[in-house]
């Protein structure tokens, strides 16, 4: 009797784990259906610089149209020509078009260009990059910088994505929306609130659409990308402050190309969150919630990492703010910020 | 017969160890007492933010109730009144708009005069309402607006408090409201996730930040709360979302009142009103500080494999309403031809 039930218990667990591997190769292995960009209109805000423009580029390598938006005329002029330079078959359609995206009327008038050499079809996809970061302490903040830093995070793509549902859902066309949101979306701390506010603010919206599009079957993806050395990142550094800078000293950060190429894999794989890196994995099993995971199984694995991983880096984080108090008390009392 | 010992040693050793982690957590951890202490409750004059102005004031503290509308604040001036505990404490009501950071820094030189210019002790900012709909009828103006209900009525009130509370050195307190809608959205809620998600970015950046300062952070993320606010957001509210709210349990405003306090009172930082909210809370953790390590993991372990199979029906719902909705779309004319 006892090696009936060894038996029956060996190959249960047996063809539980093979349902598991299977489970996670469907996602590592592309086994699911995939999206090709190929001769789709790819429609990329902050498209001129960084993440925006490697992805810009990389779509073009893939043989799709694309529609660069972003602010400077010159900036766009350039990216226009590294364009040109990864175009693969004569019918590919590149133009950019300057824009200020982070309002609905901008949004609009900018899609609505980038539709006419299609006779009016709205892009297929949208990928919504727009974006900037400008740290600094809390208590040196104004209601000002606290709106800037909502304007450059999430209103810098919301609109966009208000302006290109309405189209996409006019014209019945099935197509994506990618979010650029931060592992700042994930988590957050000293330094960031101008910053992770309106992360968090994507991945709300994020959240919102991808159950809410279900009605029109248009996708939405959202990307979770660290550190990318851009200029945008350089900007950023002048003015973080120096706790922070400490904290991040041993963080691997991606080039804008790499980054790219990892949301792109994710949105031909139909990943919903999509995370660059190692540590971006953990978080994201860590704070999926009720979120549509890409790999139940693998998952697993990368949130009991971070169930354990977490709280002591976290821990470290932690002791190094306070043993920054010192010295933080000086520069409050040379800014007149203590009485 | 010795292996039997050394398990049931095992055994007891890991039952010590876990009942140690659960008590010290609630047991050993410094209480915070509200009796005495200065509390500036913003959205004081109805809902939770009026509930919780109660409670204060049945524990002692010194209540000063924020809110727009005079006639409202009055009435929930008289409410506490009748919470009152000793003749000492002092009920205070100021008629000012939060959601600019001039606003919330008159408000508290407003509440900080009986004090001698002292500033408030702790902050519930309870300010914010929700107007839902279906994304692709918003607009520009929806969308500003939503995130001034939702993350603006209180995020310059806490950089008020904040500049306050630093320039004199009170280690006080932030006490943030947020939503269970903080923690995940569905169809309907673009112009209220997207603020109740931005709030909990900013308590996450502070609760590291205040380390600096000593002052501390607290995030309360409820679900459905009986009040007159929640009437409202109804009114607007697609049908989708209602028959996916069907058999959700909402609470009174007291009882999320109580709870926010209990929470407050315990140094929890994020804090649930529910079961379904604590396995929100622990499945969406991340780095955050937890309040019981241990329980958590028994709350993210269900949430592991209870929460998919609820998204599931949430999805299956949403799909459908597809037929449904395209007839709601033709009929406002929003369809290509």
């Amino acid at each position: 009797m006892p090696d009936a039930w060894v038996s029956v218990s060996l190959t249960s667990l047996a063809l539980l784990a093979g349902l598991v591997l299977l489970a996670a190769s469907v996602n590592m292995f592309g086994l699911s259906k995939r999206w090709d960009p190929s001769l789709k209109h790819c429609f990329v805000t902050g498209g001129s610089s960084g993440a925006g423009l490697a992805l810009a580029k990389l779509l073009a390598q893939n043989g799709a149209h694309v529609s660069i938006v972003a602010r400077d005329q010159a900036k766009l002029n350039k990216a226009l020509e590294e364009l040109e330079a990864a175009r693969q078959n004569p019918q590919q359609v590149f133009r950019a078009y300057s824009f200020s995206v982070n309002t609905e009327a901008g949004s609009a008038a900018a899609i609505e260009a980038a539709s006419e050499p299609f006779d009016g079809r709205c892009p297929d996809a949208f990928f919504l990059c727009a974006g900037a970061s400008r740290p600094g302490f809390f208590v040196e903040q104004t209601e000002e910088s606290l709106r800037t830093g909502m304007e450059q995070t999430y209103y810098a793509q919301a609109f966009t994505a208000l302006a290109a549902s309405k189209t996409m859902v006019q014209q019945g066309v099935k197509g994506k929306i990618v979010f650029c949101s931060s592992i700042l979306g994930y988590f957050s701390m000293v330094g960031y609130s101008t910053y992770s506010p309106g992360k968090f603010a994507i991945r709300g919206l994020a959240e919102t659409l991808q159950s809410e599009f279900m009605l029109y079957g248009i996708d939405v993806h959202v990307a979770f990308p660290g550190t990318i050395y851009s200029p945008g990142y350089s900007e950023e550094n002048r003015v973080k402050p120096k706790v922070t800078l400490k904290i991040e000293e041993t963080d691997e950060g991606a080039t804008p190309e790499v980054v790219a190429k990892i949301i792109l894999d994710g949105v031909r794989s139909g990943k919903f969150h999509i995370t660059v890196d190692f540590i971006g994995n953990v978080f994201r099993s860590s704070t999926a919630g009720s979120t549509e995971r890409n790999s139940y199984a693998l998952d697993w694995v990368h949130g009991l990492i971070g169930y354990i991983a977490l709280p002591i880096w976290r821990n470290s984080v932690d002791s190094t703010v306070l043993k920054h108090r010192e010295e933080h008390e000086a520069y409050l009392r040379e800014r007149g910020l203590r009485s | 017969m010795e292996t039997k010992l050394i398990t049931a040693a095992v055994a007891l050793l890991l039952g010590a160890l876990f009942t140690l982690l659960l008590s010290y957590t609630m047991l050993f951890s410094k209480k915070w007492d509200p009796k005495g202490k200065h509390c500036l409750v913003t959205g004081g004059s109805s809902g939770a933010g009026r509930a919780l102005a109660v409670e204060l004031a049945k524990a002692g503290a010194h209540v000063s109730i924020v809110a727009r509308n005079p006639e409202r604040l009055q009435k929930a001036l008289e409410e506490v009144e009748k919470a009152r505990k000793t003749p000492e404490q002092v009920f205070r009501c100021y008629s000012f708009a939060v959601n600019t950071e001039s606003g919330s820094v008159a408000a508290i030189e407003a509440a900080s005069e009986p004090f001698g210019g002292r500033c408030p002790d702790a902050f519930f900012l309870c300010a914010g309402a929700s107007r839902p709909g279906f994304f692709i009828e918003q607009s520009e103006a929806s969308l500003k607006q939503g995130m001034e209900q939702t993350y603006y009525a209180q995020a310059f009130t806490a950089l008020a408090a904040t500049k306050a509370m630093v320039k004199q050195g009170i280690k006080g307190k932030v006490v943030f409201c947020s939503s269970i809608l903080g923690y995940f959205s569905m169809v309907g809620y673009s112009t209220y996730s997207p603020g109740k998600f931005a709030l909990r970015g900013l308590a996450e950046t502070l609760q590291s930040e205040f380390m600096l300062y000593g002052i501390e952070v607290h995030l309360a993320m409820p679900g459905t709360m009986y009040t007159k606010g929640y009437e409202e957001e109804n009114v607007g509210k697609p049908k989708i979302t209602l028959k996916l709210e069907e058999t959700d349990e909402g609470a009174t405003p007291e009882h999320v009142a109580g709870v926010i306090l209990k929470g407050v009172r315990n140094g929890k930082f994020h804090i649930t009103v529910d079961f379904i909210g604590n396995v929100f809370r622990a499945s969406s953790a991340g780095a955050s500080e937890r309040n019981s390590y241990a329980l958590d993991w028994i709350h993210g372990l269900i949430g592991y494999i209870a929460l998919p199979i609820w998204r599931k029906s949430v999805d299956t719902a949403v799909v459908g309403h597809r037929a449904e909705h395209q007839e709601y779309l033709r009929e406002r004319g929003f369809l290509s031809v």
